[in-house]
């Protein structure tokens, strides 16, 4: 009968609804990362955060494995990672900043540069400088096309400059021994 | 000591709404009345356990008992009293328990103001309710315990509650917003168990409707409240975002505005009668989805880290089973379901089911903007997201022909209307509101498309819902012309009252949306102290910050006097705009300083101090924005006053039916000779 047909409609929706709300409970927003991982980090061009008539662009990834760490002074996890970083830097890991401002209040964000100098010199003299440089991501475009989804972030880069591993949260000893020294250590010994 | 009282009671809580769901459902299913007989106390015994586990939860806030995983992370030592209190149900675990506490007092007043209704069909209802109750008793003891305790080793003191909420509307708006959220449940089981029971005439409809227009009050109230809270605590002067959360609770609220209408139609008129039944499934399906939208953290954004797929699957299964169960076993009924009324393509019949079609257009609006994003990612198509513009236009376009059956559907007859009948009104309706509108928009000495369709529909509404009173005593005028005006306007019966403040309610937010949405001003300057700035008429003095020092926060105030002109004598108010920061969740918040009035808002929020000194301020002038609001409160009391009506008093629901049964009740509007009836009856 036609009309009875009409009324499976309803849960016919229903289900379909389903569907897509169980799939979207499992769809990690952090699945996100595969887009960049094994390939070559995205292109750029942007200033240093300290100098910033000092241009960069991904050539600065060529010929050495770096971690590049996505970092704010307003994220209180950041502050707690950055002596353990320091310590890394100090036996021999490259570590470059990519540093993003976050707006503390929606409405009126937009500290000036040299605020913003003068707040991560002041950071980094109390809890130790692990960067060799860090790149200021003006309008957090790049952390976008990195797939970045909040601070701390890093992301293991090879010496051709391809993205090899994306670590979401802070770098400690049992992070870095379990987790991103076993492929470290593989990508220096290339 | 409390909080294991607590926990132990939700256990019994979760006993009792097993036994309910089973006991009476057998009874009726058997007709064995001392089954069906148990329904009542166990309703009650389901509510007294729940409101015990409650209290105790209180009860550790209160005496900031951080032993409770749940209050070391939602209260603060520091924290002002009501605060704590309101801290229950400020995170996932607590507002759980608070959505059941309601469920079970709705539940619970279902059992007991139900005298006038068959027991068979009260024990059905109150089973089902049992039903729902299960699942989110197991939820709340399996998955999300308010009650995990921290021992042996619990924090000195906890958290803080997120500052956002803690603010007076924060104490009301989520207890408002489940109070109608939940409220849809009796309607959805009053549905089920006219299913179930193969007993498809309308009287569920009857039944049902006094429970669904109280659920619907408070879920306007609620609604407006979030809103309220939203413009004047997050500081951006805007009143409505879009944004998945508020989404979840507007989708409900448009199914279930359907709703009322539809039970009306399918009580007086024995019509709709699959489509009454689709609406109330729907209406608590859409509060059951809102619920796992906010809570699930599927929308929520990507940073929310900690969200646990397990909880979101947790609640999806009872979605489907809830939602899916009753779908299904619509799927099979509804076609029995025989509509007998016979109407005409021109008749108020048309016209409600006509709205009942735009409102479900804007609910599938709203759900499809909602979920879209959701879908994009999931079919690979990548993450889209999905704004105000689209939402904004879709209801512009669906709010012409929505309005022009609002102003029509009171006017006309039940069964048929000729056209020419209404035509004359119409005229005058269309006339007077463009008039309306052009006299609005010359006092703003501008001129906007939109404005001026806004202005023209609210107009409109508010003429036709007066021709509807002038038609109304005018009509009875023929049957006695003895009696005056005045009488025959107090004869109109409360429910009648309750319409025309509903649609009173409707255009009053109307016109508030449209004016605030048009002629709004705002500017974001940096201001040194005695600096001046102008505003559509309004000047703003900048005098300079001051320091602030609270419970648990600290700050600045900035403050700003308000003139009529730039010679600064004549002083119109003063405003100041808190910016607080609170040391122990390390945020900042925004308290904007606003000076409210009928014909407009003056609103002023303090930003940052700039490098040289000055500071960031923002400032609005926002014209009839309290509109938005006070329609929704008109709105909610037309609900109330339909409540009141006496038909709806349960004993005497059967005897006035008794009387009605044999009478024809083809030409004057059903509500008017019910309405008599009762009252020659009181």
């Amino acid at each position: 009968m036609k009309k009875a047909s009409l009324f499976l409609i309803p849960i016919t929706l229903f289900v379909l609804l389903s569907v897509f709300l169980y799939k979207g409970l499992y769809g990690d927003p952090r699945q996100l990362d595969s887009t960049v991982l094994n390939k070559p980090a995205p292109n750029f061009a942007l200033p240093d955060l300290m100098q910033p008539d000092v241009i960069y662009d991904p050539s600065i990834f060529a010929g050495q494995v770096t971690l590049m760490n996505v970092w704010g002074v307003w994220c209180v996890t950041c502050a707690v990672e950055l002596p353990y970083l320091t310590e890394l830097s100090q036996q021999g890991v490259r570590i470059i900043g990519l540093y993003y401002d976050q707006d503390t209040d929606p409405d009126f964000g937009i500290k000036s540069i040299p605020t913003i100098q003068k707040e991560v010199a002041a950071k980094l003299a109390q809890l130790g400088n692990p960067y060799e440089f860090n790149v200021f991501d003006v309008k957090r475009d790049y952390s976008l096309d990195l797939g970045v989804t909040g601070a701390p972030e890093t992301f293991l880069i090879d010496k051709q400059g391809v993205i090899r591993m994306h670590h979401i949260g802070d770098i400690n000893t049992r992070v870095w021994r379990t987790k991103i020294a076993p492929l470290y250590n593989e990508l220096i010994a290339q | 000591m409390f909080a294991e009282l607590g926990h132990f009671s939700l256990v019994l809580a979760l006993l009792m709404s097993m036994l309910l769901s089973v006991y009476p459902m057998w009874g009726a299913y058997k007709n064995q009345v001392q089954y069906m007989a148990l329904a009542k106390p166990l309703a009650i015994g389901m509510f007294l356990f729940t409101a015990i586990s409650f209290g105790a939860l209180v009860n550790a806030f209160y005496t900031d008992d951080f032993s409770v995983a749940y209050v070391a992370n939602h209260s603060n030592s520091l924290l002002p009293w009501y605060y704590k209190i309101t801290a229950v149900w400020g995170g996932h675990e607590g507002s759980f328990l608070l959505w059941i506490l309601i469920f079970s007092i709705w539940t619970v007043g279902v059992a007991v103001l139900s005298r006038g209704i068959p027991q068979a069909m009260v024990a059905r209802v109150l089973s089902i309710l049992g039903m729902v109750a299960i699942g989110f008793y197991l939820y709340l003891l399996l998955a999300s315990n308010p009650f995990e305790s921290l021992l042996p080793f619990y924090p000195v003191d906890g958290r803080d509650l997120n500052p956002l909420l803690q603010d007076f509307g924060m104490i009301i708006h989520p207890p408002m917003l489940y109070m109608g959220y939940v409220g849809f449940a009796v309607a959805f089981a009053f549905a089920i168990s006219a299913l179930l029971s193969g007993q498809l005439d309308s009287t569920w409809a009857r039944w049902s409707r006094p429970w669904t227009l109280a659920a619907w009050c408070f879920l306007t109230l609620g609604l407006s409240l979030g809103s309220w809270w939203a413009y004047y605590e997050l500081g951006w002067g805007g009143w409505w975002f879009w944004d998945p959360v508020e989404n979840a609770a507007l989708m409900p609220w448009l199914v279930g505005t359907a709703l009322v209408h539809s039970l009306a139609v399918t009580e007086k008129r024995k019509i709709f009668k699959s489509w009454t039944v689709l609406l109330a499934i729907s209406a608590f399906s859409l509060s059951l989805l809102g619920t796992f939208l906010v809570r699930s953290g599927v929308l929520v954004s990507v940073h929310s880290f900690a969200s646990d797929p397990t909880r979101g699957l947790f609640i999806l299964a009872i979605l489907g089973v809830v939602v899916g169960g009753s779908l299904v076993l619509y799927a099979i009924r509804a076609p029995q379901l025989k509509s007998i009324g016979r109407y005409e393509w021109f008749s108020r019949e048309v016209m409600l089911i006509g709205n009942n079609l735009l409102l479900t257009a804007a609910t599938i609006v709203v759900l499809m903007g909602t979920l879209l994003p959701l879908v994009h990612k999931e079919i690979g198509l990548g993450s889209i997201s999905i704004g105000a513009p689209f939402f904004n236009q879709m209801f512009t376009y669906l709010i012409v022909p929505f309005v022009l059956l609002l102003a029509m559907g009171p006017l006309s007859r039940w069964k048929k209307q000729s056209a020419k009948a209404i035509q004359k009104q119409m005229l005058i309706g269309f006339v007077i509101s463009v008039c309306a509108a052009l006299l609005i928009q010359a006092s703003y000495n501008q001129m906007t498309y939109m404005a001026t369709l806004g202005s023209i529909l609210s107009v409109w509404i508010l003429v036709s819902t007066l021709q509807e009173i002038m038609q109304r005593v005018a009509k009875e005028n023929n049957k006695t012309s003895s009696s005056t005006t005045w009488q025959r306007l107090r004869r109109l019966t409360p429910s009648h009252w309750g319409m025309v403040l509903g649609h009173l309610g409707f255009a009053v937010t109307l016109i508030g949306i449209t004016l605030v949405s048009n002629y709004d001003q705002e500017k974001d300057v940096r201001m040194r102290t005695g600096d001046v700035v102008e505003i559509s008429g309004y000047v703003f003095q900048f005098n300079g910050v001051r320091e602030l020092t609270g419970p648990n926060y600290y700050g600045h105030v900035g403050i700003v006097d308000v003139y009529t002109d730039t010679t600064l004598t004549e002083k119109i108010t003063h405003l100041e705009a808190e910016k607080r920061f609170y040391p122990v969740q390390r945020s900042s918040m925004t308290e904007a300083g606003i000076d409210s009035g009928i014909s407009r808002d003056l609103f002023m929020a303090l930003g940052e101090q700039l490098n040289d000194g000055a500071w960031a301020v923002r400032i609005y002038v926002k014209p009839f924005v309290n509109w938005i609001w006070a329609g929704s409160i008109i709105m909610a009391l037309g609900g109330l006053l339909s409540i009141s009506d006496k038909r709806y008093r349960m004993a005497k629901v059967a005897k006035v039916k008794q009387r009605l049964s044999g009478e024809q009740t083809a030409t004057a509007t059903s509500s008017d000779v019910l309405a008599t009836k009762a009252q020659g009856q009181a």
